[in-house]
């Protein structure tokens, strides 16, 4: 049965059905197959719903609804100008801005596909008419966003550790290292991409210039401010900064600039509500074929066969790497935590792994996954969100996939990457 | 054949330890499989209590207190020191309590569900980031609860602010300081890692986490005689190897919490502060008569019953109940060794104590706190 | 501020002007929205279109009015919403089955079309009929399913603990949903039929995701 489900997900995909039949027929196979017919269909329908329900997942509208309203009005061209004023004269400068900003969003709010829609949004275009490629910038940005599973707070790893027994501050510590890394990474790559493709730069832009865009952007900075002061100091949690970033939106555009009206403002909410419903569709046929995966024990199944007890710890750590890597690639990624993780526990610790370790290379699998075709949430909010074909959208991946799959290597020789600055901070 | 079996929880936290215990026994004495599925892989805690409805699961383990969207009864064992706060007496009540062996089952029956057992899961501690004596200390305190509206109740009578928030953000927003306090059991403030992001433990007595685990009743029903045998031993098997468990497993996660965390302070309140809190129960019970169903009074009348014998039988009928409390407040290992060690005396007495419950019942501890209106 | 490197490719302008256009330009005007269905069938098809229209927005915007009134009442009263979190839960069940039937009409769900989009015109048209019926009858058998979700759930008598309402009023919407979005597969399939150009939905021609050629 596992390989009729999977081979008709892959066909249906190809075939060109909307994404959401894949998933679904696999589901479908799924439990005809478990059940002996249609008789538990109720379940599928259940767990359908269930996918949706997460109320993390209310950030998501909401910062598409924000990164919209910015977008349409004055928010977000003057933010970019503020950015572009310091770094437009660099090499990459723009790319290197736009991961950065990918990092520090995703690290507050926690949500990779918000951080899609609210970085990506107002500087795709930027990044268009400054001459980068479009599928480079896509990558770059879904890409980007994946470094929030790896910085601090991140839900990921929060769920590992409860589900481990790992202590969540220092799994959060050991995240910096790798997704700094990442960044730099990333970084370096947006120069030579730059330089090789001759991506124009900037005039260097005066002080006088800066302090005249500083000014202009004033009122928007509020949106940082929001969702750092508002987080860290203990206003909001991450989908409330995401509402609250709605409303300051809203009063921005309606009120400070008027460049929105209710017509404009009733349009705005019905697209992100259908962006919303096409990519949360999606989840929620998702979560029915997790059940599906996790009731067949197929993982199980699979990992039995191969006989990892009788592996040695770099075994075990590559073993792992590809199971999430794989599983994240279909899968909602925490569902594969809590499936995964107690599987390789026993194995884990009779190896003697240090935990936070492997608790920040599942969390990197994850996300390297979660970018990674064919199914991926970030993939899916990206198609939406930017109106672009599924091949465009994961054609750049490459390069970055290669980059992550650098770090997890890296990480698993040299675990130090992750774990020196948790040394640090608990005197181990 | 191979059952299946949800529960709530982490395979090595109480209710997967209870559900390993339980598959253990099975497996030894029939030739049927039990695959076990932990937290968040069939779905959520509603979710599975469905599949066990529908019978895609033979077994389930959810707690009553999230049962009460369907079995609004069930809520009851959100109403503070309903329970007794000694461990001895809290085994009595678990093994003799007439709400839970003839109350219950009938309205569980109702939902296609066959309740095999409750059991305690540890005692419900607080969180927060300073110490916690008297209600005044919780004002202000923007408390973590979930969205129950007895617990919401409970904690507004404790002079907090209760807050709704997702389980998940719990952690991040202790963090943060959105929320200054939260509740669990014992066990789970460790396996959490709660103690990460507050300073302060303190255990009020208030409540023991209850857990429920049910099977389909269709299924159930159409059981051999043989096999409904091993199924009832088995969960007996494992009601006795987790009350012991989890006595031991309270005392073990706060000698963790402290090993982890040595600055960690954890208050045992003494009974005389404990009285402030007590006092505060009455309007949770009358929320809980306006929410609780049919057979609300009826199910609060003889949980009382029940726990003042409990709480009679574990201190031999004769001594006040003070002891009993003091005996709870000192915490730590030797109370839980006194409290397991004459299990099998404390059945015999409580059967005692049961006949002349009415005459004695008045005397027990915790009852004698709450106002007679009621 | 200024190009300063002359060797610079020149960006594709279509590119540009496509992501640039604000949304706006992309938003859908639903009183261009013609229905696949004949007479009195099409203005109440039409009818249906304008009410998801206006669940999604009102949808969208109650989210963030709740969300934000909750931390008003937090932070400024010191008193939560309780009913908070149910209300966001309903509404994102709502927007998304409102979505998915709105989606279907627009031709707006998301598919990989790359082997799709290099068939020859009459494999192409054949597979969209295929797509449309196989879609259609997903649709339709989850509604049925939904449905008897609904009716289970209802006969249970769930409540949901905050709001203190049965449960299935919240995924009531589930049903309907997947019965819209099935009859506009449906009708899809039809006009593929019927027409001689290759429909994404009844109202959308095909060759709105087409991907611009790239440069480099
Ligand atoms: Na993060
Ligand atoms: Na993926």
């Amino acid at each position: 049965m596992t390989w009729l489900i999977f081979g008709s997900m892959i066909v249906l995909l190809l075939l060109g059905f909307p994404m959401m039949i894949p998933l679904i027929a696999g589901s479908l196979i799924g439990f005809v197959g478990l059940f002996g017919g249609f008789g538990q269909l109720d379940t599928m329908i259940q767990q359908i719903l269930g996918g949706i329900r997460p109320a993390s997942l209310i950030a998501v509208p909401m910062f598409i609804f924000a990164a919209d309203i910015m977008t349409r009005g004055q928010s977000a061209t003057r933010l970019i100008d503020l950015v572009m004023a310091f770094v437009g004269h660099f090499k990459g400068g723009l790319a290197i801005a736009t991961a950065g900003a990918c990092t520090m969003f995703g690290a507050v709010s926690g949500s990779t596909q918000a951080t899609v829609v609210a970085v990506g949004g107002p500087l795709r275009p930027r990044m268009l008419k400054a001459g980068y490629n479009d599928s480079f910038i896509l990558a770059l940005i879904v890409n980007s966003s994946d470094i929030a599973f790896l910085i601090p707070p991140s839900i990921g790893m929060i769920i590992y550790g409860v589900v481990s027994g790992t202590s969540i501050s220092e799994l959060f510590i050991a995240g910096i290292g790798p997704g700094l890394l990442i960044l730099v990474m990333f970084s370096i790559y947006s120069y030579i991409y730059a330089s090789r493709n001759g991506v124009p730069t900037l005039e260097k832009a005066s002080w006088g210039e800066r302090w005249q865009a500083l000014l202009r952007a004033l009122w928007p900075l509020g949106f940082p401010a929001i969702i750092i002061g508002g987080i860290y100091g203990g206003v909001f949690s991450p989908t409330e900064a995401a509402a609250a970033c709605v409303m300051y939106a809203l009063f921005l555009e309606m009120i400070v600039f008027r460049e929105m009206g209710m017509k404009q403002l009733y349009a705005t909410a019905k697209s992100t509500g259908l962006i919303t419903a096409v990519v949360f569709i999606l989840v929620g046929a998702g979560a029915a074929f997790s059940y599906v995966i996790s009731f067949a024990q197929i993982p199980q199944h699979i990992l039995g066969a191969i006989g990892i007890d009788q592996m040695g710890q770099y075994g075990v750590l590559f073993t792992i790497s590809i199971a999430f890597f794989v599983g994240c690639m279909f899968v909602d990624p925490i569902v594969v935590i809590l499936i995964f993780v107690p599987i390789f526990a026993p194995v884990v610790q009779s190896v003697g792994l240090d935990p936070v370790l492997v608790g920040t290379i599942i969390t990197l699998q994850v996300a390297i996954g979660s970018a990674t075709p064919p199914f991926g949430c970030d993939i899916f909010t990206a198609i939406a969100v930017f109106k672009r074909p599924y091949v465009e959208v994961v054609r750049g991946t490459p390069p970055f996939i290669v980059m992550l799959l650098l770090v997890a290597v890296l990480l698993i020789f040299f675990p130090q990457i992750a774990l020196f600055l948790r040394d640090l901070a608990f005197n181990k | 054949d191979t059952w299946r079996y949800a529960f709530e929880e982490a395979m090595d936290e109480v209710q997967g330890v209870f559900a390993q215990k339980f598959k253990e026994e099975v497996e030894a004495n029939s030739d049927h499989e039990i695959q076990l599925f932990p937290f968040g892989t069939l779905g959520e805690s509603a979710d599975t209590m469905e599949q066990a409805q529908s019978g895609i699961l033979q077994f389930v383990d959810q707690s009553p207190g999230f049962t009460g969207a369907l079995i609004p009864e069930a809520q009851i064992f959100f109403v503070p020191y309903l329970l007794p706060q000694n461990e001895e007496a809290l085994q009595n009540f678990f093994r003799n309590s007439k709400a839970i062996h003839e109350l219950f089952p009938p309205l569980y029956a109702e939902q296609g569900l066959e309740l095999l057992t409750m059991f305690p899961e540890g005692e419900v501690c607080m969180t927060t980031q300073e110490p916690v004596h008297s209600p005044e200390d919780l004002e202000e305190v923007k408390f973590r609860v979930m969205t129950n509206p007895l617990l919401v109740e409970s904690y507004k009578a404790f002079g907090a602010t209760p807050t709704p928030l997702p389980w998940g953000e719990v952690y991040g927003a202790m963090q943060t300081g959105i929320i200054q306090g939260q509740e669990n059991p014992r066990f789970f403030l460790n396996s959490t890692k709660m103690y990460e992001v507050t300073d302060v433990i303190t255990c009020i007595g208030h409540n023991n986490f209850t857990t429920a685990v049910m099977a389909n009743k269709d299924f159930y029903d159409g059981l051999s005689d043989e096999d409904k045998e091993v199924v009832n031993n088995a969960i007996d098997a494992a009601f006795e190897y987790i009350l012991d468990y989890q006595a031991e497993l309270d005392a073990e996660s706060f000698d963790k919490i402290k090993e982890a965390k040595p600055d960690m302070e954890i208050n045992i309140l003494p009974e005389e502060e404990r009285k402030a809190f007590m006092e505060t129960a009455d309007s949770v019970e009358q929320k809980f008569l306006e929410i609780g169903g049919p057979n609300a009074q009826e199910i609060l009348d003889q949980m009382k019953q029940d726990l003042a014998d409990a709480s009679e039988a574990a201190s031999g009928g004769a001594e006040s109940g003070e002891a009993a409390t003091d005996e709870a407040a000192t915490d730590g290992a030797a109370t839980d060794d006194a409290a397991t060690d004459d299990a099998a005396t404390d059945e015999a007495a409580t059967d005692d104590a049961a006949s002349d419950e009415a005459a004695e019942g008045a005397e027990a501890e915790p009852a004698e706190e709450q106002p007679a209106g009621n | 501020m200024t190009l300063d490197d002359k060797h610079a490719p020149t960006p594709d302008p279509d590119v540009i002007a496509a992501a640039e256009a604000t949304a706006l330009d992309d938003d859908i005007d639903d009183s261009k929205y013609v229905s696949g269905l004949p007479g009195i069938l099409g203005v109440i098809d039409v009818a249906i279109a304008r009410i998801e229209a206006v669940l999604l927005a009102v949808g969208v915007l109650l989210m963030a009015v709740n969300t934000m009134a909750n931390v008003i009442g937090r932070f400024v009263i010191g008193e939560s919403l309780f009913f908070s979190e149910e209300l966001n839960r309903a509404l994102i069940i709502l927007i998304t089955f409102a979505g998915i039937s709105y989606a279907a009409r627009h031709g707006r769900h998301i598919r990989m079309s790359a082997f799709f989009d290099a068939m020859p015109f009459r494999m192409r048209k054949t597979m969209m009929v295929v797509i449309s019926v196989v879609t259609s009858l997903a649709m339709l058998l989850l509604a049925w399913y939904s449905m008897d979700y609904v009716l289970t759930q209802a006969s249970r008598g769930r409540l949901l603990p905050a709001l203190q309402v049965p449960q299935w009023w919240i995924i009531v919407w589930a049903p309907l949903g997947f019965f819209l979005t099935g009859l506009q597969y449906g009708l899809t399939a039809i006009k593929n039929m019927l027409d001689k150009d290759i429909w994404l939905s009844t109202s959308t021609l095909e060759g709105y995701d087409d991907s611009v050629e790239e440069e480099v």
